[in-house]
């Protein structure tokens, strides 16, 4: 029971995510989006391709959770992601990872990959993202908290200079980048 | 970052005062001339730069009673009859007042127009059209920490110039660093070779790194709503030093909100270090 609550809280976010995405996807396109995160790189064999008409997957496989996935697709007024919870469904069974189609949004393009692992969805990130002007972006260039021993190095006697906030004439003449100056004088 | 012998030919730098900091301008000496040849396109350079700088601090300085910037503080000129480039500045940060939601502003909490927030971004902007004028194309112009470069400490290598940000709990030890300018398949450019990550291949259009911090020069940022600023220092790297100066000076004031917004809006890598020292930084300041 553990696993399928695992499973449904998995199909309930991915669930959410794709409407997300889905509020930005033109009519015409719902079915693509339906096969994001289904189609293309069918690693693990599945019939992914069984599309929206298979509601039934997330309500064989899933508890509350996924329905819940169901019930938050059928708000957004279409069957996109329920169809996607049940391509979603048969993946983890399988495990691996899963690239969707291209998707024009009003946000531009978008292709998803869901990564499966032991039967819960451990990612989903956007592959692939422009803007109306065809410049590639990261879906959410975003700062995340990171520790210090993770941030990219340097040493004092490698850099060519040296940043900071503003020093004053005064406090220039102690600083790393005088020492670096004086060193090329 | 792991590059770590100095380029063949050696570098060569000169460094002059304005606008209450120092500024230097590096250049590497070049395989083709002799060095005196090299010394003096630094001076004359150098000397460019430094005319701009001073012709600009002496409109814009309010530390210059007889400015044009403190004539307008004082009110005995109106922006109605001040000059063009006075009124392009104003115009401009006006603009970016809107864009960052009014985290960047010219307008001091006593009502006074400094445009210095400005200044030396455009000031380093400036310069850079004028070093490239001149034919110039390898340097890397330094304005009191803001930095600003061109091409490559190694001509023709297509490496980046590595730059360092301090640590300001430390300001002897470096914090991060990262690389500007270079060129595809130059040495530096193995940060991208992996190709995967998204934000990590547009480094080479990462021309500018500037930063604020709230510990320097009295606080003289302030934060919107006159609370304390959330982070003790913000680098902000873009591809042209305005960019970069203004966001980096909008995060000091407006917080995460205004570091999530300049992460999404504009194409900027971002280190900012909270006021308990923790870090936060956007993909490009991953190792």
């Amino acid at each position: 029971m553990r696993i399928r609550a695992a499973v449904s809280a998995a199909l309930a976010s991915a669930g959410i995510l794709l409407v997300g995405w889905q509020s930005g996807v033109h009519v015409a396109d719902t079915r693509s989006a339906v096969a994001a995160a289904s189609t293309g790189n069918e690693t693990a064999g599945t019939s992914a391709g069984t599309g929206s008409s298979d509601t039934s997957g997330p309500a064989s496989s899933g508890t509350s959770g996924s329905s819940g996935a169901a019930g938050s697709s059928g708000s957004a007024g279409s069957s996109g992601a329920a169809g996607s919870s049940a391509a979603a469904g048969s993946a983890a069974k399988a495990g691996g990872t899963y690239d969707g189609d291209i998707v024009q949004t009003r946000f531009g393009t978008v292709q998803v990959q869901v990564t499966v692992k032991a039967g819960a969805i451990t990612d989903v990130t956007a592959l692939k993202l422009t803007d109306a002007e065809g410049r590639s972006m990261q879906i959410s260039n975003y700062a995340a908290p990171i520790l210090r021993s993770e941030v990219l190095q340097a040493q004092s006697a490698e850099v060519q200079t040296v940043g900071g906030a503003t020093v004053t004439s005064n406090a220039y003449l102690t600083s790393l980048q005088a020492a670096l100056d004086a060193a090329n004088l | 970052m792991q590059q770590t012998s100095e380029p063949r030919h050696g570098l060569r730098a000169r460094t002059f005062s304005c606008m209450g900091t120092v500024i230097s301008l590096t250049m590497p000496a070049g395989p083709h001339k002799a060095p005196h040849a090299a010394d003096d396109e630094l001076e004359a350079a150098t000397a460019v730069v430094e005319r701009l700088f001073a012709r600009l601090d002496g409109t814009f300085s309010l530390y210059r009673p007889d400015s044009e910037a403190s004539r307008l503080g004082r009110g005995e000129l109106g922006l109605q009859e001040a000059s063009d480039e006075m009124r392009a500045r104003y115009t401009e940060a006006s603009e970016w007042r809107l864009l960052t939601e009014g985290a960047f502003t010219a307008e001091r909490p006593d009502g006074i127009l400094d445009l210095s927030g400005l200044i030396k971004g455009h000031a380093m902007k400036e310069a850079g059209i004028s070093l490239h004028a001149l034919g110039l194309e390898d340097w890397c112009l330094n304005a009191g920490g803001d930095v600003l470069v061109s091409g490559s400490p190694d001509p023709g290598s297509g490496e980046a110039w590595r730059a360092g940000i301090v640590d300001p709990a430390d300001r002897r030890t470096l914090l991060a660093g990262f690389p500007l300018g270079g060129l595809p398949g130059g040495l530096a450019s193995g940060l991208a070779a992996d190709g995967g990550a998204p934000g990590n291949t547009a480094s080479r259009s990462r021309m500018a790194l500037a930063t604020s911090g709230s510990a320097e020069r009295g606080d003289h940022i302030w934060a919107a709503g006159g609370r304390a600023a959330e982070f003790w220092q913000v680098s902000v790297a873009a591809a042209d030093a305005v960019t970069a100066d203004v966001l980096a000076t909008a995060i000091v004031a407006g917080g995460t909100a205004m570091l999530n917004r300049a992460a999404e809006l504009w194409d900027v890598e971002v280190l900012a270090v909270r006021r308990d020292g923790d870090l936060l930084a956007t993909a490009g300041f991953r190792r």
